[in-house]
């Protein structure tokens, strides 16, 4: 009795085994074409060539995703993916953009009015000062005649002798950026100090010395939110970006230990 | 029976459409090609298609600057490479468009080897100007998300700016690649039936019927240039012009006829016109002539014609005919101005062709652009000065002046950033010259002389390296690069507009990188103005003509030429101010040059015998760099007579301003890597500008010229 059920068994153990090594691995081996696939690839030949593929022509391309599918397949099974810099590239590259993706793309009235206060000094709208000047030439004893010309003009109103400057003599609107570009940094430092209305100086810029009167000065300010909002949402949607992936990887990072050769030269 | 009749019909029928053909072939072999004309009705001019490629932007916060109808001298960098052209992607630079004009605009970028490339001081204008030629195609190669990567041909490419294939050793795959893969894969042209090839004869776009082209790719890298400048223009403040660069060459000389092309307008061409359409400079002219037709206007500015072989400024046309009006005119409609400086060297003049000019022994580069191994270019025909003289000599003989142009200069940078300050100079081409050892001013360590040599050997190319006191240098041709090449435009405001309407009338000047800026006037009564006064300016621009002019005779007078230079405040002070001189003798056309020193800094004057300043005693440290701060002038104005004026001979002046001896970049990197300069090489420069020239034309003359040969072609009317 023992010994039937013992060759029955064998037997149903032996059918088995012969169909697992037969058919190994059905599952694997069955490759799925979506007809999504087979209708955008139609559709992409229709767009390329502007006809529909005949008969012929979607065997091939069928034909083709086949043999790709299988090329791809046996590719994996011999590992060929491990340790390939481009397959690592393109998968970084695919999580990036998909990060990058998931962002909501209109940002809150909240999110903007965080993100403009957080940004505040990127939207100041720099002080700018309008003046007119007499320049001193450096090749011409500058400081001793700009000296001379500050004390006449303050004290009567007479005509100066002064040097013509290359980049002329008034000065509308100018922030203290432009004023370096033009004077340099020496003489635009002296800014915050004029009193508008008077002559005053001189003051060295890189060419020499000039004596200089503020006509008009306009503070800098932050301006409201609804002046700049376009370009708000722009910088905000940018920075959304590109924060997406680092804090992505801020994250994941603590979960991996990183192991570099300490010895390694360059 | 029926037979008979097929038969009858074939033997009456062959011979009958045989003759119909040869009739139809006969009468087509004349010039006018009537029936060759008959197809090509059917041709539309893809190049001459237009596209408005102006974008929505926020209206600008700030407020426009007044305009000065005596004019601000403004600086820019016209010849900007980014990751669009073939070349500059395979250097590894990933800069875009758009990260070139925020570095124009002082923002600090990323050099391939990481390190950050920023401006001291912003620019007023820049362009950037991508090889037309395979605009974008190589970077859709290197993406291997392209169905085009996919190619064989594009195979080389895939990946190759990865981030871990941006190193200095990678460069032997970029070389090869630059030069065999893309001399003879790529430029492989489909069967002349296929499509694609129709479709090029069609469209007159002969690109599309080569096999590794896409046109919808290089379409979408103009119109992301397009865009770019388009965002990044900022009237009043930033000008950005759609630009690209026409790559030309002679076909077996290899002689370098490179030009850019900018268009004054947010509305360009759907395609660049490249040398696919034609290697011929004339067929670019007519296509710029076509596109002036439909209201775009644009300029082409010819640069590196030190590396054309003698091709650039010849006395005959690319085709070898003879220079006549026509062209002349054609030429000078088109190229009002010339690129005389940047990185790949200085195309003033040659110590071969100027021996009595102390200072043309200046940023020489000798070699042909982008020959291998690096072949010597005949200076004659090759520099800007002689091109002057030579366009005096074509007008004496009646063939009209096609050297009559106006000078800029710029970088020609593939890395998005132009390299000004020889103190911080990564020379033009990313990763093959990004770091000193590569670029022959410190020497080699042992590893990297190793793999230069195997390199060269392994692409059949002559020693590279070279023994010197201190070690074995790399001597690859990038020693005779430099940090050089800004565009100087006399501009009423910052705008697309004014600028372009200055290089069009030639109010513009060059400098090697430094900000000098210089004034330059002609007339009969400039004496008379008085050099202190606040209104100099305007009298001068009232009383006479300014650079890029011309200066016509008045009874013979003796011309006053009044000129004033400003130094570079970051920079050194100002050393001399030069008038160079040629004409020609207008019984013989042989031409003749002169240099006069008009004005000397720190009080001297010129002595009148040998025409120059005494030395102002400024030195350079070889040690640490360091200048004298004693010597030198902040700004030189003078009024100056010519005093061998000859008021009958056609005679052309431009200035050249010299700054103080500095460091050249080749001695800065040394000293910062430990080492002593190299033996071989300059240790200084002069920094220096030169305006464009204002030409004396004489009155006309009754000499009768009849070249020998008496062509009447050319002709007088």
């Amino acid at each position: 009795m023992k010994a039937k059920i013992s060759i029955f068994f064998s037997i149903g153990l032996l059918v088995y085994l012969i169909d697992i090594g037969l058919n190994p691995d059905d599952n694997a081996k069955n490759i799925y074409i979506s007809d999504q696939e087979i209708t955008s690839l139609i559709s992409a030949w229709k767009s390329q060539v502007g006809r529909n593929p005949t008969e012929d022509e979607i065997a091939r391309i069928i034909n083709n995703l086949i043999e790709e599918e299988i090329l791809y397949r046996e590719a994996l099974l011999l590992g060929l993916d491990k340790e390939d810099r481009i397959i690592k590239r393109r998968l970084a590259q695919k999580i990036t953009f998909l990060k990058q993706e998931t962002l909501t793309d209109k940002p809150s009235n909240e999110a903007l009015i965080n993100f403009y206060e957080l940004n505040k000094n990127n939207y100041y709208i720099q002080p700018t000062f309008s003046f007119t000047h007499y320049y001193f030439s450096a090749e011409n004893n500058s400081k001793a005649r700009s000296n001379a010309a500050i004390k006449l003009i303050l004290s009567s109103s007479s005509k100066i002798k002064s040097d013509p400057f290359f980049l002329g003599k008034n000065f509308i609107d100018k922030t203290k950026d432009e004023i370096s570009r033009n004077f340099g940094k020496i003489f635009s430092s002296n800014f915050n100090e004029i009193s508008l209305d008077q002559w005053s100086g001189p003051f060295k810029s890189s060419f020499g010395h000039h004596i200089v009167l503020l006509k008009d000065s306009k503070p800098g300010y932050f301006p409201l939110i609804t002046e700049v909002l376009n370009q708000v949402e722009v910088d905000l949607l940018a920075a959304q970006k590109e924060s997406a992936v680092t804090t992505y990887i801020d994250q994941i990072k603590s979960e991996y230990k990183i192991i570099i050769n300490p010895d390694l030269e360059f | 029976m029926k037979k008979n009749t097929y038969i009858r019909k074939i033997l009456i029928g062959t011979p009958l459409i045989f003759i119909i053909v040869l009739g139809l072939i006969f009468v087509d072999v004349y010039d006018s090609r009537p029936i060759l004309n008959l197809f090509k009705k059917t041709q539309s001019d893809s190049a001459l298609q237009l596209v408005d490629y102006s974008v929505d932007k926020p209206a600008s916060s700030k407020a426009m600057p007044a305009v000065n109808p005596e004019r601000n001298a403004y600086f820019g960098d016209v010849h900007v490479h980014t990751k669009y052209s073939f070349d500059a992607y395979v250097f590894g630079v990933t800069a875009s468009p758009d990260d070139a004009y925020n570095y124009a605009k002082g923002q600090g970028i990323s050099h391939p080897l990481g390190y950050e490339m920023k401006l001291r001081e912003p620019l007023d204008f820049y362009s950037v100007t991508d090889h037309g030629f395979y605009m974008g195609m190589i970077q859709a190669y290197a993406d291997t998300s392209t169905d085009i990567s996919q190619e064989d041909f594009a195979k080389p490419f895939n990946n190759l700016n990865r981030p871990e294939n941006l190193n200095v050793e990678s460069a032997a795959e970029r070389s090869n690649i630059f030069s065999s893969v893309l001399a003879n894969a790529i430029i492989q042209p489909n069967p002349w039936w296929h499509p694609d090839t129709l479709k090029a004869w069609f469209t007159k776009n002969t690109q599309r019927a080569l096999n590794s082209f896409d046109y919808d790719i290089h379409k979408s890298a103009w119109s992301d240039i397009a865009r770019s400048a388009n965002e990044h223009n900022d009237p009043g403040h930033f000008t950005a012009f759609i630009g690209y660069e026409f790559t030309t060459s002679t076909d077996t000389e290899g002689g370098n006829l490179h030009r850019n092309v900018i268009f004054n307008s947010s509305i360009a061409s759907i395609r660049p016109w490249t040398r696919i359409d034609s290697l011929n400079p004339e067929d670019l002219w007519t296509w710029q002539d076509g596109l002036r037709d439909k209201g775009i206007d644009t300029i082409s500015m010819p640069h590196n014609s030190n590396g054309s072989n003698g091709q650039m400024f010849e006395m005959e046309t690319f085709k070898g005919n003879a220079i006549n009006r026509a062209y002349a005119e054609k030429r000078m409609r088109n190229e009002p101005i010339v690129e005389i400086t940047q990185v790949k060297g200085t195309s003033d003049t040659h110590p071969l062709l100027s021996p009595d000019d102390e200072w043309a022994d200046f940023e020489i580069m000798d070699k042909r652009v982008g020959s291998r191994p690096p072949t010597y270019s005949k200076p004659s025909g090759s520099y800007v000065r002689q091109a002057y003289q030579d366009g005096l000599t074509l007008d004496f003989t009646k063939q009209g002046n096609p050297y009559k142009f106006g000078l800029i200069g710029s970088t020609d940078t593939h890395t998005g950033a132009g390299s000004f300050d020889e103190s911080n100079y990564w020379s033009k081409v990313g990763l093959l010259d990004g770091r000193p050892s590569n670029r022959g001013s410190v020497p080699l360590n042992q590893a990297q002389g190793k793999l230069l040599e195997e390199y060269m050997s392994a692409f059949n190319q002559p020693v590279s390296t070279v023994e010197l006191d201190q070690g074995s240098y790399a001597n690859t041709g990038f020693t005779q690069w430099g940090a050089s090449g800004l565009a100087g435009a006399w501009a009423e405001e910052n705008t697309r507009d004014s600028i372009f309407k200055a290089f069009k009338r030639k109010e513009t000047f060059a400098t090697t990188g430094s900000r000098i800026a210089v004034r330059f006037f002609a007339g009969y009564d400039l004496s008379s103005i008085d050099l202190n006064a606040d209104s100099l300016v305007s009298e001068a621009y009232a009383k006479g003509v300014t650079m890029g002019s011309d200066l016509m005779n008045e009874g013979n007078k003796a011309p006053d030429f009044l000129v004033w230079a400003q130094r570079d405040k970051n920079g050194a002070a100002l050393q001399r101010i030069q008038i160079i001189k040629g004409w020609i003798d207008m019984n013989s056309g042989t031409p003749h040059e002169e240099v006069y020193d008009v004005a000397c800094s720190d009080g001297m004057s010129v002595d009148p015998i040998s025409n120059r300043c005494p030395d102002n005693g400024a030195r350079v440290n070889i040690n640490d760099c360091s200048i004298s701060q004693d010597a030198g002038a902040s700004e030189l104005k003078t009024v100056w007579n010519d005093p061998d004026f000859d008021s009958s001979a056609k005679s052309f002046y431009y200035v050249r301003v010299l700054e103080n001896p500095t460091c050249r970049w080749s001695t800065w990197d040394a000293i910062k890597a430990g080492f002593k300069p190299r033996e071989d090489l300059h240790e200084t420069i002069q920094e220096r500008a030169w305006s464009s020239p204002i030409w004396y034309v004489p009155a006309p003359s009754d000499i009768t010229v009849i070249p020998l040969g008496g062509s009447i072609a050319i002709g007088d009317s």
